[in-house]
This record gives C-alpha cells, structure tokens and sequence, in this order.
C-alpha cells in the first residue's frame, strides 16, 4: 500500500510528501477498508446464499429490493437496527450485552493477517496461522456466555454443543495445517503463499520451472487430505450444515441466539458470516495458494518490491486487482461448496458429529502428519541430517519419489480410516435393532 | 463421574417443527431423552360439538378442516358414513372420481409430508421445495375439480358435486407420466445420503406389539411391519377392482415409515392407472340423482371408516331421526399414532425428537379437533 502510494503522490502527481504522512495515509485507507470490508462480505454473502439456495430449490430467491434484489441485505441490516433490543428479565444482562461483543470482536481481529494480494497484507506476523487460529478460539467464549446470559434451555443447550463441537473440531483443523507447516517450513502467511508459486508439479526447488503461481499445496497428496479434512472441519467450526448443530432451528429453535433480537442477533449474524469468509479464505490460502494464480508473479514482478526497488507502481496496482481477484474467487467458490452442502444434506446428531471428529478426522490427520515429515526428508534432508540415501537425487527424482509415497501412504490411510469407522457405525446400528428384536421376541 | 442433573424442557406449543401448537415436555439427561410427555390440546376447536349443532350436509365442508392436507379423504370418509346411515346408492362413476382424488390426496399428502421430515433433519428446504412443486401440480387438478385448492368440499351424500372438466383427464395423465422421475428422485435421495441414512436407520422404533396395542394405523403401522390397510382389510367403494399392494417396513424405524410412504406413491399412481383405464366405462353420473342432500337419517348409528393418508380414519354418527347428528365423532389417525410418542422418544437423543415426530406425520387440525 505504501508502494502504490507513495508512486503515485509522488513520482506520479509530484506533491512530494514525506514518507510519514504517505504511511499514515496508507495506515487509515487499509484500517478504513478492513472494517469495511468485513460487514460488506456479510452482506454479500447472505444475498449470495440466498440466490444460490433458491437456485437449488427451484425458487428465485430475493429479487424484490434494487435490481436482482441486490440491496436485500441493506434491506435486512436497516431492519435489524429498528427493531428493539429485548433483554429477558431473569438474564444476566452485563454478560447478555458482552457476549454477542465478545463474539464479534475476534473474527474482525482474523483480518489482520488476512493475504488480499501480492504485497496486501495488513500486518506479516511471522505465527500468522497461529494467530489466525488462536483468535478463532476466543469466540466459543462469548457463545457459552451467550448460552449462560439468557437464561433459556434451549440456548444453553446450543451452547454447549456449540462450544463441545468448536474444541472437538478445533484439534483436526490444527492438525491438518500441522502437515502444511512441516512441508513449508513456515507459519507466516506471506511465506505460505510464495512457496505455492511455479507449476505444481514441484514448488519452487526445481529450476527453470515458469511461474504460473500454479505451485498449490493442494496438488500434493498430503495438501489434499489435509484440505479435505481442514474444510471439514472449517464447517464444523463456522457452523455449517451438516454441522449446523448449535443453531439446529428444527430442534433448539436457534441455539445461543434464542433470547437476542435486534442488532444484537445482528451481530451474532455477522460473526458467523464473517468467521465463515475467512475461513474459506484461508483454506484458500493455505491448499489453493491464496492470490496464486497465472500472471500474478510475472505482474509483481515489475513492480515495486523489496527485491525491485525501481519497479513501477502501476504494476503493483495490477498485480494487486488480479492478486485480489484470484484471492475472491477462489473464496466465493469455497463459500458456494458450503451452501451446496447445505442445499443438499441433512444435519448430523450430536453424538455422530463427535464419532465423526474424533474416529476418523483425527485418526487422518495423524497419519497426514506422518505422511508430511516422509515428504519433507525425501524432498530436503540429505546427509547432514542423516538421511543419505537420497543424497545426490535430482529434485524431480526426489519429488516424485516422496510424490508416490505419500500418495501410497494418505489412500491407504483413507481408506482403512473410512472401513473401519464405516463398519463401527453399521455394527453399531445392526447391534441395536438385533437387541430389541430379541428382547421382544419379534420374527426375523 | 460427574454427577449430573435431568433437564426438563418444552418443546413447543411455539416451536418451529412441532407442526402447530403442540407441546412435548422432554426430560433430558444431557443430550438423551429420559422421558417425553406429548400435550395436546392447544388447537382445541371445538370440532364435534359445532358438528352436532350442523345439519349434516353443513358438516361435509367442515370435515376439510380436520386434516386440511387431506380435505378429500376426510369427505369420503363422511359420505360414506351418511350414506350407509341413509343407504344411499352411488353410482359406479361416482367410486371412480372418489377414489381417483383420494388417491391423488395420498400422493399430495406423502410428497409433503417426506418434505417436512427431511425439512426437520436440518436439509434447508430442498426437499420440502420439491415436495411443494408436486403437490402444486394435484393441488391444480383439485382446484379445476371442485374450484377449492385446499378445503375442496367435492362430495356430496350419494357421489361429488359435479363432474370433471373437459381438461381433467390429460391433465391428470401428464402428471402420472412426470410423476416416476420424482418418486424415483426422492428414494435416490434416500438410499445414497450417507447422513440421511445416519439420521432415519434404527431411529424411533415401534415395534410390532406395542403398535398394535396403541391401535396406530397407516404408514406408521405398516412400517413396523404389519400389513394392514383398510383398503384391503375391508374394501369399500371400488377398492376390490384394483391390483395393489400394501408395502410393510421390517424394524419400524423412521427408515421404514420413509420407505412405505415413498412405494404408497407409488402404488398409490398404479391405482390411479386402473382408475384412468375403467372410468370410461362405468355406469352412472357423477352423482346419484335421487339422492337427497338435507338428509333425516332413521334413529342409530354407524361407523364408517376409510384408509386416510395418515392411517384409518373413521366417523362415527349417531341419529336421533332429526336433521343433525345427536353425536358425531372422529376416529381422528393422526392423534391416535401421535400416542406413542413417548415410547418411540426414550432412549434417543434430543435431535431425535422431531424426526420422529415427522415421521410419524400429524396434522394438528386432526389431532386437537
């Protein structure tokens, strides 16, 4: 953003500020679009859930409000902040008003280390996923708080499973970045997103392999379980169907929200929904390379950087629109997976929502971390680290060897995983329905 | 162990799948339900003592808001009952359009109410939506019919109020050719649904003994795997001229009472193919001519029942030789399998509870009455 700036103020316009002035500049416009930003991708996400699921049913969906129905949600947001705030008497009302704040606050924190595009990146911490995910936890606090503050069952029994289902799904989501961190090496977020350049047939060790930021960890075989299981699990955590458990509408009515109305729902509403962009965003970043994609590179590459000094700020504005581009689609298109799901299938019982987490995500994850460290010593160890017998491999001979390998390992690991589990549950089913036959002396 | 506490909760009578005002009082130990007390009453109208205060033709509009998804079967049902009363005759072609639109009601009733349960495992509507696209379609058919879509009020003591319109018949063909594709969509649904399965097999179940002793009938009935249909059982109208089969479940679980309802479309489609085959050659007119609507039923009683939708739904009708019955009295199918709520609930978990209650299919306009 200084870059871009500073280029155009100056080079450009010639004002000649000086660089403090350009940087609070810079500070204000990036502070300004993230809270922005933030409330937009809301409403814009639930106008395109809603075309998107009324599309699924045979139905048209919102199209009443501006062209399309576009300024539905500037329709719903107005309501929402008309209706009145109702606070039940026998609430705890201090912590009936923080929780819904609680909840809120963290997921805006998530933006902070969120990648929009080559060089966009408000702050590079160097633990940015760790940040990311640390953050995330916090809001299963103000849902329990919520649950306790109304003082309703139902919204205590949302809570509960809300926060039981956050913590359980929690451990396979780490677990599956725990692989990517040991194959990159790196847990800032920028460094995540440069090491997916090139092709994918390798990332960036081979020389003379072009550009095309196509180097996504998802082409790898540990990527991929991981991204399968991190996306299932980012549903469980941004209460999606089938895990849409803690608000299930037909069971507990609306969970931990029972008890709000007005901008205080509105909020909650809001969390989830943002929680759920970034999400997609960063399983976008993390297996699908974030702004990766084809000229991205070459177009940052005459731009201004640290490595090029005497670049041009113009390619780092166009580096940065088909760098946000790749980023939104990639995203949207996560976004849409999960309203998919949600046209398409049922919820889960509580009890099979833990079976699943704990008996077969895990399980998973484990062996992709084990796959991972494979990945790592055939592709990068050597003699130093006492690992001789691929000393003197090319690179592509390396990468195809660990290639195979965790390829061999992860389907075999899957499909043992998906057995088992698979025939625990029938067993399971079948033992019951036998059981009650025979107590009842019942025909076959 | 923790020492832990029973939670007692209400689901309803204001609850989003309750289906109405009803209210089930839920003991629950964590997640799993310990006991379940279902509490009626909620839409309490009234229903027989305004009936005995009718003469007996006003009561055939008001017998479509008893289950007023299945207003037709609910006429038949009353008819009947005047008619063995009165003994009134019907002439053949009058059967056929009776049982051609309570066959329709049975498609219309299982499309929604399939919808409505998979709506209550938490699937967002989808189903529900395309149950609604079918019931559309009959809902149509029934409106060009008798001019009502919902509270159709077609029958009339010895036959129904009039006869189809000239469109009908193509009308109805083209819909029983679409129809398969649906029905076939739906099972598919079913049986390739890794959750669905999950959420329906070897949930709720009612075995064979205790459904007999809590008298349920219908699907409900069938699916715990007792044939019994009173279509067979004991035929009325023209049921004895058509080939069909009852379709029974094995275990009784909710699985089941899906898939007895998904083959009833389907049987309910070949009845209507028969229909379609010997309607032009049955005698008489729609309705018969000698037949007197303001009947005065000679001093008794009767009981008339039918195989409703949602099981056996009966009318019992005493006279006292005046223009309005003395009592009148519902065999209402929805409230007697509502029953054993609590025995299928004990045991299974609190999401549990309202897909069994979907799959037991209640109308609440039946249940309170």
């Amino acid at each position: 953003m200084y870059d871009i700036l500073d280029g155009l103020i100056n080079s450009t316009l010639g004002f000649g500020w000086p660089s403090w002035l350009i940087s609070l500049i810079g500070y204000v416009l990036v502070a300004t679009l993230l809270f922005a930003v933030a409330p937009f991708q809301m409403l814009f996400f639930t106008y395109y859930e809603r075309r998107a699921i009324a599309r699924m049913q045979d139905r048209i969906g919102p199209n009443r409000v501006g062209p399309e129905g576009i300024f539905q949600p500037i329709a719903d947001g107005v309501k929402m902040f008309t209706k009145e705030d109702i606070v039940p008497d026998a609430a705890d009302k201090r912590v009936h008003l923080l929780a819904p704040i609680v909840v809120v606050a963290p997921t805006m924190f998530m933006f902070a280390v969120l990648p929009w595009g080559p060089g966009m990146v408000p702050v590079d911490l160097n633990t940015g996923l760790l940040f990311f995910f640390a953050i995330s936890s916090i809001s299963a606090v103000g849902l329990m708080m919520a649950g306790w503050a109304s003082n309703n069952k139902f919204a205590l029994l949302g809570a509960m499973r809300a926060v039981a289902q956050m913590v359980s799904y929690e451990i396979p989501a780490v677990l599956s970045l725990l692989a990517i961190v040991m194959m990159t090496g790196t847990l800032s977020v920028v460094s995540l997103i440069n090491a997916q350049g090139g092709l994918f047939i390798s990332t960036n060790d081979v020389a003379g392999v072009p550009d095309l930021g196509l180097g996504w960890l998802i082409f790898t075989p540990v990527g991929l379980l991981a991204f399968m299981c991190f996306f299932i699990a980012a549903l469980a955590e941004g209460e999606r169907t089938p895990f849409d458990i803690p608000e299930a509408d037909s069971e507990i009515v609306a969970g931990y929200m029972t008890e709000y109305s007005g901008m205080k729902f509105g909020l909650f509403y809001l969390a989830q929904y943002i929680l759920n962009f970034l999400l997609c965003a960063i399983a976008a970043v993390i297996f699908f390379g974030g702004w990766q994609g084809p000229g991205v590179g070459w177009l940052y590459g005459m731009a201004i950087s640290p490595t090029n000094p005497d670049g041009s700020w113009i390619f780092n504005l166009l580096a940065g629109v088909l760098g946000v581009f790749y980023f939104l689609a990639k995203t949207y298109f996560f976004f849409f997976v999960m309203i998919w799901i949600r046209g398409a299938y049922p919820r889960l019982r509580v009890d099979q929502l833990m079976d699943f987490g704990w008996k077969f995500l895990i399980p998973l994850t484990l062996v992709n971390v084990f796959s991972a460290a494979i990945w790592v010593a055939v592709t990068s160890w050597g003699v130093a680290d006492g690992f001789g017998l691929v000393e003197g491999w090319s690179p592509m001979l390396r990468w195809g060897v660990a290639f195979v390998t965790t390829l061999v390992l992860n389907g075999a690991a899957y499909v043992i995983v998906a057995r088992i589990y698979n025939s625990a549950q029938a067993a399971r089913n079948r033992f019951d329905v036998d059981e009650l036959r025979e107590s009842l002396a019942l025909p076959r | 162990m923790l020492k832990t506490e029973e939670l007692q909760i209400n689901i309803g009578p204001q609850h989003p799948s309750t289906h109405g005002v009803f209210r089930m009082i839920v003991t629950v130990d964590g997640e799993t339900i310990t006991d379940l007390k279902p509490v009626f009453g909620y839409l309490h109208r009234n229903h027989e003592q305004i009936a005995e205060q009718n003469t007996y033709l006003q009561n055939m509009p008001y017998t479509d808001r008893l289950d007023y998804f299945n207003s037709m079967a609910n006429n038949q049902a009353y008819a009947m009952a005047i008619e063995k009363m009165v003994g009134i005759e019907v002439p053949e072609r009058a059967e056929y359009l009776r049982v051609m639109m309570v066959e329709l009601t049975r498609i219309l009733n299982h499309a929604g109410a399939l919808g409505f349960l998979i709506n209550d495992m938490g699937m967002w509507q989808t189903q529900l939506a395309f149950g609604m696209r079918e019931r559309e379609k009959i809902l149509d058919l029934f409106e060009s019919a008798s001019g009502a879509r919902l509270m159709c009020n077609y029958f009339r003591f010895g036959g129904v109020v009039r006869d189809l319109p000239p469109d009908f018949i193509p009308r109805l063909k083209e819909l029983l050719q679409a129809m398969p594709a649906f029905v076939d969509e739906l099972e598919r649904l079913l049986r390739e649904n890794e959750i669905l399965m999950q959420r329906a097999e070897g949930i709720g179940i009612l075995p064979r003994d205790l459904a007999l002793a809590y008298s349920v009938s219908g699907p409900v009935l069938r699916g715990s795997g007792i044939p019994y249909d009173v279509r067979k059982a004991e035929p009325y109208s023209v049921y004895d001229r058509f080939d069909f089969d009852v379709p029974v479940g094995t275990v009784g679980d909710v699985y089941d009472r899906f898939l007895v309802r998904i083959e009833e479309m389907r049987q309910s489609r070949r009845i209507l193919e028969q229909v379609l085959e010997q309607l032009p050659d049955a005698q008489g007119g729609h309705i018969n001519p000698k037949a007197r609507q303001n009947v005065r039923p000679p001093v008794g009683d009767v009981y008339a029942r039918i195989e409703s939708p949602k099981g056996e739904l009966g009318f019992y009708l005493v006279s006292d030789g005046s223009g309005k019955p003395y009592r009148y009295k519902v065999r209402a199918p929805s409230f007697i399998n509502l029953t054993p709520l609590g025995d299928m609930c004990r045991g299974y978990k609190v999401a549990d509870v309202v897909v069994i209650l979907g799959s037991i299919d209640i109308v609440m306009g039946e249940v309170d009455r």
